[in-house]
């Protein structure tokens, strides 16, 4: 019975028995549902998980079970985080952290002392990209992008912001933002509202003045980066990009990118995945050979999200001027896998990557999801995980 | 309607007194009560209070004390997830969902209490609603039927409507607050813990959404 039940479900969906009904077109499936295996039930148990509404108290922590390179140190730097996700460096010794679908905050946290969350922005959806620049804070939403002056000694009563920019497509799919500051100019993403589908004139990096105008285009067919850094030695913008959903459970890889010719390159979706794999739907009549192939492949539905250049001191030598890239890990995938991965530029438009911190999942699992960075002042590196609600710090040395 | 506001107001008057009680919901449990509550965590260590008791205590007034209540605008509990359980309280403690009732409890919860009630509802198991009066009207739950199958209700809520994970059973679900919810989703009234909802019912005449409540509430067990 059930099955009959499933194949009248199916029917319908196709667009068959819907005779009944057929003053009103069938609803849109969700963007994230876009090209899922209807006829595979694992498939079809497969949607996102929000993560859990409350953070993980300090002693239940993986921190203990986290494995690092010789000499490395991992230890827990804040709890009680809910939901956090962009770590920047902000005014008066604090730190910033956003969040993407739960809090609906940001919180600053003092370098010093407990290192206990203050929130800052409240009941604000998607404040997840954030930015801080000579006494300006940026938070970018999944619609609008607003500016806070002389926020210097002020975080506890940001009062008013202005909007600088209000063309963000919003939506839930792919909108959410990471930002960086790079020469007086503010670098952000709209990424495909879908998962695979011809994007329009979405899926691509942007950059404009801080005060929002002189939009321009920097990378296209990005179907949602999420992490992005420029090489402190060339200046060049690095970018993670997330593999399309429901190809296969090994195919594609998310794509570490590299932008050498900025406004130019396109990298490919939703034509051409991980460089080498034409869209079964979107690839007919182009060729993998039209676009940009990505520096390095970082794993199958990966979740590859944070980047930062290391331009500390603190860490060896080999990891100076090294990418480290947070994999968050599948949401869709049978088999789980998360880690801090760090990457080294080639010098011939490629990177090698291998893995740095471990110890994420247990028994398929997740104990923690690395999500994006901060390299503090001594050199330290903080790494935020949302579904813990935590940020551990990573030192070397004594 | 009178009734029904006396019937919430008569469980908000419950509710204060529990909730604001020092003795009520408190630490001083009987051993013996431990038992009863299960779930993952509790397992893991004894918690100091029995959040079995607890429920009894505060949320048994309103949604029964085996979670199926017969006040047509409170929620249905038993057979819900842990994990939906926990949004909501979430969504109420945050003040973006809006109940009087609710709200008051929401303050007063603290992190462990939002994972020991939640726990708790998880275990509760799911309640067939009592048999109806009249039989279902045939031509509405065709059509009922037929728009949940539209809208790809069972993509997330399971072929037999009976959630998973975040997302609720509303299979057997009262009719009147499946109603006010749905439609509280097309107003953008009733916020999710995801978007999920909001997005699905958007395009939804409130017609069709009263149809589809009146379906689901009714949905055929075992089917």
């Amino acid at each position: 019975m059930k099955q009959v039940r499933s194949l009248a479900v199916l029917a319908a969906i196709c667009g068959f028995g819907l005779s009944a009904l057929a003053q009103q077109p069938p609803a849109e499936e969700p963007g994230w549902a876009k090209g899922r295996p209807k006829a595979n039930d694992s498939a079809m148990k497969m949607a996102p998980v929000p993560a859990f509404p409350i953070p993980t108290s300090a002693d239940k922590l993986p921190t203990p079970k986290f494995k690092l390179p010789p000499g490395f140190k991992v230890e827990t730097w804040a709890t009680g985080v809910l939901d956090a996700r962009g770590l920047r460096q902000g005014p008066d010794g604090n730190i910033l952290v956003s969040s993407l679908f739960v809090a609906n905050k940001v919180y600053a946290i003092p370098e010093k002392g407990e290192h206990k969350a203050k929130v800052i922005i409240d009941k604000m959806p998607f404040a997840t990209g954030i930015e801080y620049h000579k006494g300006s804070l940026f938070l970018a939403t999944n619609e609008k992008i607003y500016r806070w002056d002389n926020v210097d000694g002020k975080l506890d009563n940001l009062g008013e912001p202005k909007v600088i920019y209000d063309k963000l497509p919003g939506g839930g799919d792919h909108s959410w933002k990471f930002l960086r500051i790079h020469d007086e100019k503010l670098y952000y993403e709209v990424g495909a509202p879908c998962n695979i589908c011809d994007p329009g004139q979405w899926a691509k990096i942007y950059r404009m003045n801080l005060d929002g105008t002189g939009l321009e285009t920097i990378a296209s067919g990005v179907r949602n980066t999420v992490g992005f850094d420029f090489d402190p030695k060339t200046g060049d913008l690095w970018f993670t990009d997330n593999g399309r959903d429901w190809f296969s459970e090994e195919l594609p890889n998310d794509e570490l990118n590299h932008v050498t010719k900025p406004g130019q390159q396109h990298f490919g979706y939703p034509y051409c995945h991980q460089g080498t794999i034409p869209d079964p739907e979107f690839g007919w009549g182009k060729s993998c050979d039209e676009f940009q192939k990505p520096a390095a492949l970082l794993g199958p539905h990966a979740g590859s999200l944070g980047l930062v250049f290391y331009r500390g001191k603190m860490f060896p030598a080999k990891y100076q001027g090294a990418m480290f890239i947070a994999r968050h890990g599948p949401w869709n995938r049978t088999k789980k896998y998360a880690d801090v991965s760090v990457a080294w530029p080639d010098g011939k438009g490629g990177a090698r990557v291998e893995p740095f911190m471990t110890g994420f999942v247990q028994d398929n699992q997740y104990l923690g999801r690395p999500v994006d960075f901060l390299v503090l002042r001594d050199g330290s590196m903080l790494v935020s995980d949302d579904h813990n609600g935590a940020i551990y710090r990573i030192s070397y040395g004594k | 309607m009178a009734k029904k506001v006396a019937g919430l107001l008569s469980c908000v008057t419950v509710l204060a007194l529990v909730v604001f009680s020092p003795q009520a919901g408190g630490q001083q449990k009987a051993p013996a009560t431990r038992a009863a509550v299960s779930g993952p965590k509790a397992a893991a260590k004894p918690p100091a209070v029995s959040y079995a008791e607890r429920f009894a205590a505060i949320c048994a007034a309103c949604h029964g004390a085996n979670g199926r209540a017969a006040d047509p605008l409170v929620p249905v509990l038993a057979g819900q997830t842990s994990l939906y359980a926990i949004t909501q309280l979430f969504l109420f403690r945050e003040g973006r969902r809006s109940n009087p009732a609710m709200t008051a409890v929401g303050k007063t919860l603290t992190d462990d209490d939002m994972r020991g009630f939640s726990d708790y509802i998880g275990t509760l198991p799911a309640v067939a609603p009592p048999a109806p009066a009249a039989p279902p009207d045939a031509a509405r739950m065709a059509k009922g039927r037929a728009l949940a199958e539209q809208h790809k209700c069972v993509f997330c809520h399971g072929a037999d409507l009976a959630g998973g994970q975040q997302v609720p059973r509303i299979a057997g679900q009262h009719e009147d607050y499946l109603r006010d919810t749905l439609r509280g989703f097309h107003s953008g009234a009733r916020p999710g813990y995801t978007q999920a909802m909001v997005s699905a019912v958007s395009q939804i005449p409130e017609a069709d959404l009263d149809t589809l409540a009146y379906y689901v509430a009714r949905f055929p067990a075992g089917k």
